[in-house]
């Protein structure tokens, strides 16, 4: 262990460079691993926060009856929940001290200071005795708009059945209890969330494990020299096993440092409706433990595996032997995966979908080496000039160095690919009229009477009919949100709601998945760009000898740099035009509507962000390959 | 040491007159004076630290010196640019170093091809000229084989080969068998000095091996950044 630490510090100028390079993948990579583990932990929190109001049918002795319906104040919603207490034995729901009084409201934080600035007859008016505020228990999230109101056992909004179950009305349950499960929608975020994680975390590994070989690359050298003088193969495997975790451990908890200071501005991040709470985004004591010993342990494994052929022969390193080529099988197990794909349809399961999207995703990484090392074969067969001449050679001798260089935007490329097309984007929310309010109701030539002394009442000028089982009222959009006020409780259980309205959850869901898709691309991105950054960086640290001794021979700058660009920009047009074309067929049996422009413009985006992202991380480098090639007396290291 | 106006006899190739380089208190070179005349070998020799290497580099355009001045063919090179200085590195230099030279990602022939083409050379044609260094340096048959398939000796045989492909006017070898056994050191260094005199070129070699320097017409050496004298090869 001395002598490794010694080894980790004694490393020199571009020896400690190499070390921050990989701690700097590593803080990245734990940062990114804790927002993926945490999004999960997140929305299962809210989940389960927001399972109270979603109830079950009590199979016992019922204590208290639930309800709940779905009403709106401008363009947000607000989630009513009708409670009536069955017995003393009622508790409370989550994030209330007592169990509601027949008359009570309590509100929820932000719908308490919503009702407050604006005019009373637009929001306050529905709410009577406002006798509490709901704690965040009781809360999705930190914006959420909640009202629970207490009524009486026999209250009309307790025994009359609700409509619409798909616009979030329940109708009155008795429960045994106020813990709930779950709401559908809740699971559903709940996976594409999960589906989400898997995007984000495949990437991460890649990038770990190219972290994790960079600090062999520079010690291989010194770790064959270390066999040739009769380490055995197990002393060099705890030697590098043991300084990658050193690094690593430092990296993992830098990187969960960075996370925690991060939250804040990611609690920002708005789905299903709001931002987070900050509670929701800091992951538990478990997780950060097992977190900062899988991170460590990850790095040492990938060390190992970089390390196997100086392990396993001493001259490995230096005889610089042709690489075990790789075989097509590679490319039939995609073809496997891929074949499967038509399979699938809009009614496959969510968690078969999952699994062949991850291993679709798995097998284009395991293509990835063997198609860069034919495209190396193809570019090094037609270069006629040195600089495509020495790419193509490049590409053909360590196809898996290459492919790391670009695995992060070919992978990005998949995730693009797949999210991009299947947004259904805009065209499926429409425009649609906003000035009718429409309220269900049993005797509607009462209930329309009674609507327009109400909204005379109020000073709303509208119109009032009735269409089958409903109150129509044409509305202006200005005189709309006291309209509803005026016509809360007309019909109990029930809110007057426009078509808009109707629209609204589909236009959340479509926000959410555009939120998703960006939150997705922008970590795969991020790491792609700084996978590119970092793996040029030890490309370079790796050749200096090459490139020093190049251009000792009269080489210029030029023709290293344009082959370093070659190297890295042939495999990725090629690669990442791959990944984007698998990851539109896998999108293509959900695809609802025909691809819609807004994501065809964001796959475009993505694909000019992350190739001038790769380049321009490449061209970083450009400085390194200057200084390590002035050094004129070439050494062996 | 202030660097010397002096005519250069038109049969030396190279010249450098007044040579002084340091790296910080470390004096490299201290004021030398050497010419190589065309077709001729010379061997630099002294022990580590004595700057001959420093000289090597000089002399080769590679290194700027802090005083003095380096002619090729009575043209000044240390005054130019280093893009001119790597432009006429490419062209009218070769070099064979102890080791490392190689790419080893390129087979033999493209190693050899690569100055070709750097300099312009159509790829087919430069393969073609590569080729034909292979039989006359004991190398047929070896043209597709990777600097890592191929022996010690083998591999500075490919280095020379890379040397002398352009034709230059003088080929600079560090420690050429440094890191070979005795005999193929000693047959890589015939090869060396024969393929370089065949060619017309003036061959300058930095040892501390008295065996290799006794393959060269001429050996100068180097102590404590001085030239000490210069001796006739028996």
């Amino acid at each position: 262990m001395s002598l490794t630490w010694r080894l980790l510090r004694g490393g020199g100028r571009r020896g400690m460079l190499s070390t921050w390079l990989t701690l700097g993948a590593v803080v990245i990579s734990t940062g990114l691993l804790l927002f993926a583990v945490s999004a999960n932990v997140a929305f299962s929190g809210r989940a389960d926060r927001g399972a109270w109001r979603n109830p079950v049918q009590a199979t016992g002795q019922p204590v208290a009856i639930e309800a709940g319906r779905i009403d709106y104040v401008g363009d947000r919603q607000i989630t009513v929940v009708d409670l009536a207490s069955l017995g003393p034995k009622a508790q409370p729901p989550p994030g209330m001290a007592r169990f509601p009084a027949p008359g009570e409201t309590w509100l929820s934080p932000a719908l308490a200071e919503l009702a407050r600035k604006l005019p009373g007859d637009q929001l306050a008016g529905r709410f009577s005795d406002v006798t509490g505020v709901l704690g965040e228990a009781a809360l999705v999230h930190p914006e959420e708009l909640v009202a629970v109101v207490g009524h009486e056992r026999d209250a009309p909004a307790m025994t009359v059945s609700r409509g619409d179950s798909l616009r979030g009305d329940i109708s009155p349950t008795k429960v045994d209890s106020l813990a709930g499960v779950p709401s559908e929608d809740a699971e559903g975020y709940r996976i594409l969330a999960l589906i989400a994680s898997v995007l984000m975390v495949v990437p991460l590994l890649v990038f770990g494990g190219a972290a994790a070989r960079l600090t062999v690359a520079r010690r291989d050298q010194r770790l064959a020299a270390l066999r040739l003088v009769g380490a055995t193969p197990g002393q060099v495997v705890r030697m590098t096993v043991a300084e990658a975790m050193i690094v690593a451990f430092a990296g993992a908890v830098l990187g969960t440092v960075l996370y925690g200071l991060a939250v804040p501005l990611l609690t920002r991040i708005r789905i299903g409706g709001g931002p987070w709470f900050a509670s929701d985004l800091l992951p538990g004591p478990l997780v950060v433990l097992g977190v900062l010993v899988a991170v460590p342990v990850l790095v040492g494994l990938s060390a190992v595996v970089g390390l196997r052929r100086v392990v396993v022969s001493p001259l490995g390193v230096a005889k610089r032997e042709t690489p075990p080529g790789m075989r097509a099988v590679r490319l039939v197990a995609l073809l496997a995966v891929l074949a499967v794909v038509p399979m699938l349809g809009t009614s496959a399961s969510v968690g078969v979908v999952a699994v062949v999207l991850g291993l679709a995703f798995l097998c284009i990484n395991l293509v990835g080496p063997w198609a860069v090392g034919l495209i190396g074969r193809i570019t090094a067969k037609r270069a006629k000039r040195p600089a495509k001449l020495l790419a193509g050679r490049r590409l053909m001798d360590d196809p898996r160095s290459a492919w790391r260089t670009v695995s992060g935007v070919a992978l990005t490329g998949f995730v693009a690919g797949f999210l991009g097309l299947l947004s259904p984007g805009d065209a499926l929310a429409g425009h649609v009229a906003s000035e009718q309010l429409r309220l269900t109701a049993p005797n509607t030539a009462a209930v329309a009477d009674q609507a327009r002394e109400r909204l005379a009442k109020a000073g709303v000028k509208a119109t009032v009919k009735t269409e089958k089982n409903l109150v129509v009222t044409d509305v202006r959009t200005a005189d709309l949100d006291r309209a509803r006020t005026a016509l809360d409780g007309l019909v109990p259980g029930r809110s007057a709601t426009s078509e808009a309205d109707d629209q609204r959850f589909t236009g959340q869901l479509l926000d959410d998945i555009a939120t998703g898709t960006i939150v997705v691309l922008s970590v795969s991105f991020l790491v792609a760009i700084a996978s590119s950054g970092i793996t040029a960086a030890s490309s370079v640290l790796d050749r200096r000898q090459t490139y020093a001794l190049l251009r000792l021979a009269g080489t210029p700058l030029e023709v290293l740099d344009r082959a370093r660009r070659s190297e890295t920009l042939i495999p990725l047009v090629v690669m990442g035009g791959g990944s984007i074309a698998v990851g539109v067929f896998c999108a293509s049996p959900f695809m609802m509507t025909s691809p819609n422009v807004s994501g065809a413009i964001m796959l475009a985006v993505c694909v000019v962000v992350g190739f001038a992202g790769v380049v321009g991380a490449g061209a970083l480098s450009r400085p390194l390959l200057r200084a390590v090639t002035d050094d004129p007396a070439p050494r062996p290291d | 040491m202030a660097p010397r106006d002096k005519v250069v006899p038109m049969n030396d190739v190279l010249a450098g007159h007044g040579l002084a380089k340091s790296f910080g208190q470390t004096v490299a070179l201290n004021g030398v004076d050497i010419s190589i005349r065309a077709g001729e070998a010379v061997a630099i020799m002294g022990p580590s630290g004595s700057g001959k290497s420093t000289l090597l580099h000089c002399l080769a355009g590679i290194m700027k010196p802090d005083a003095g001045e380096v002619h090729l063919l009575g043209r000044r090179i240390d005054s130019m640019k280093e893009r001119e200085r790597s432009a006429l590195r490419r062209t009218r230099f070769g070099f064979v170093f102890q080791f490392g030279q190689l790419l080893p990602e390129l087979p033999a022939e493209e190693n050899v091809a690569l100055p070709l083409m750097l300099g312009n050379v159509s790829r087919p044609d430069a393969v073609r000229q590569a080729r034909q260094w292979f039989v006359p340096l004991g190398l047929g048959g070896m043209e597709g084989r990777r600097p890592g398939e191929l022996s010690g000796g083998q591999a500075q045989r490919v280095a020379i080969a890379r040397a002398l492909v352009t034709k230059p006017a003088v080929v600079f070898a560090d420690e050429p068998t440094g890191a070979l056994d005795q005999s193929t050191g000693h047959e890589t260094m015939r090869l060396l000095v024969e393929a370089t005199k065949h060619n017309g070129a003036s061959l300058i070699v930095v040892t501390h091996d008295p065996g290799v320097a006794g393959w060269c017409d001429r050996t100068v050496e180097v102590r404590d950044g001085n030239l000490l004298h210069s001796a006739v090869s028996q």
